[in-house]
């Protein structure tokens, strides 16, 4: 699909996307939540397998389940989405470590600004939202090629999103790795 | 400070979207409408109960209580955000975050003007009532709601406008 490279680009009607198979969970303590973002998603073809009212039943969940997108609420009793998503990018589960997130909030306490951009979620969608707004950004974590970044206590995407040129030296090995190669190559042409 | 960088893996997510099949975005769109156009009744019904619930609350009888009590109305507007947000019925999404707002700011170390709640759940079930043409009247409701914001937390009011 083309045209949603970028966080913002709206998408096209006739983009065309495939979300049957996807293992989706969401978690809300407000049933009646839970419900409207179950039924937004079942439009896109993405038929919620696990519904859970807390983050300990997604954990229980998530222990023995593989999951391909998690739609958590930030404020719950108990654990928050904040501190689940926390957890989740720690627990050293495979894949579900790595799973797309993306959180909704209806308010964004001040107090919680912080630990909404340091849990390591994917995306975060305040309320309230339209319908396309969650699709764009479920179609958006699909294709987010982010790396994943551990970086003090931070776990999760690199929370980078632009990519402007910089000057000084090359400090990333990733962008090391690639200039040495391409070096390389060049000079067995060369020869 | 130490950087580790896990080169990213392809998500199932990323490979299943380009699977043959799916349907348009176009499609996908009228039928989240549809699933939800169905659940709008609930919805008012859901509104409803959480603007009487945060009518009914009592200001707290002590500092030590405020917190608790203050966390309810906060939670009784973030259910009146999460139920109306769909429905493109912004002015109650407006009034309930107004609210929210405002108990967010409020100091932890002095009581709280119960005023501010009491006046905005009169709003809210005054922006129930209201009939669908009457945008001057619904404008002017939050305009006096934001005029509160503005008087209790300076600043803030043109940050959410």
């Amino acid at each position: 699909m083309r045209g949603m490279n970028g966080v913002g680009e709206s998408l096209r009607e006739s983009a065309v996307f495939n979300f049957a198979g996807a293992v989706t969970m969401v978690i809300d303590d407000s049933p009646f939540a839970l419900e409207l973002t179950a039924q937004a998603v079942l439009g896109f073809g993405i038929k919620v397998r696990h519904a859970c009212s807390s983050a300990a039943e997604a954990i229980a969940v998530l222990r023995d389940h593989p999951v391909d997108l998690i739609l958590v609420d930030c404020e719950m009793p108990g654990m928050s989405g904040y501190e689940f998503v926390r957890w989740l990018r720690r627990s050293g589960l495979e894949p579900n470590a790595f799973a797309p997130v993306i959180m909704t909030a209806a308010h964004v306490r001040r107090s919680k600004v912080s630990e909404a951009r340091d849990c390591g979620a994917n995306f975060l969608i305040t309320k309230p939202f339209s319908a396309s707004v969650l699709l764009e950004r479920i179609v958006w974590v699909a294709r987010d090629a982010r790396p994943f970044l551990e970086v003090g206590d931070y776990f999760g995407p690199d929370r980078r999103f632009r990519s402007e040129p910089w000057e000084g030296l090359e400090r990333r090995s990733e962008e090391i790795r690639k200039a040495e190669f391409e070096a390389q190559r060049r000079a067995s042409i060369e020869l | 400070m130490t950087v580790i960088t896990h080169n990213r893996r392809r998500s199932r997510l990323s490979t299943l979207i380009d699977q043959p099949g799916g349907v348009s975005a176009g499609v996908a769109l009228a039928q989240a409408k549809a699933n939800l156009a169905e659940m709008e009744g609930r919805s008012r019904a859901v509104i409803e109960e959480q603007v009487a619930a945060l009518a009914l609350l009592q200001p707290a009888a002590s500092l030590e209580e405020t917190a608790r009590v203050l966390d309810q109305a906060y939670n009784h507007s973030s259910a009146v955000i999460d139920a109306a947000g769909p429905f493109e019925l912004k002015d109650l999404c407006a009034a309930a975050a107004n609210l929210c707002d405002l108990i967010d700011a409020a100091p932890e170390d002095k009581p709280f003007d119960w005023r501010i709640v009491t006046v905005h759940a009169q709003a809210l079930r005054l922006l129930l009532t209201l009939p669908a043409d009457a945008a001057e009247a619904r404008t002017q409701v939050l305009a006096s709601l934001k005029d509160v914001l503005k008087a209790k937390v300076p600043g803030i009011a043109g940050q959410s406008d």
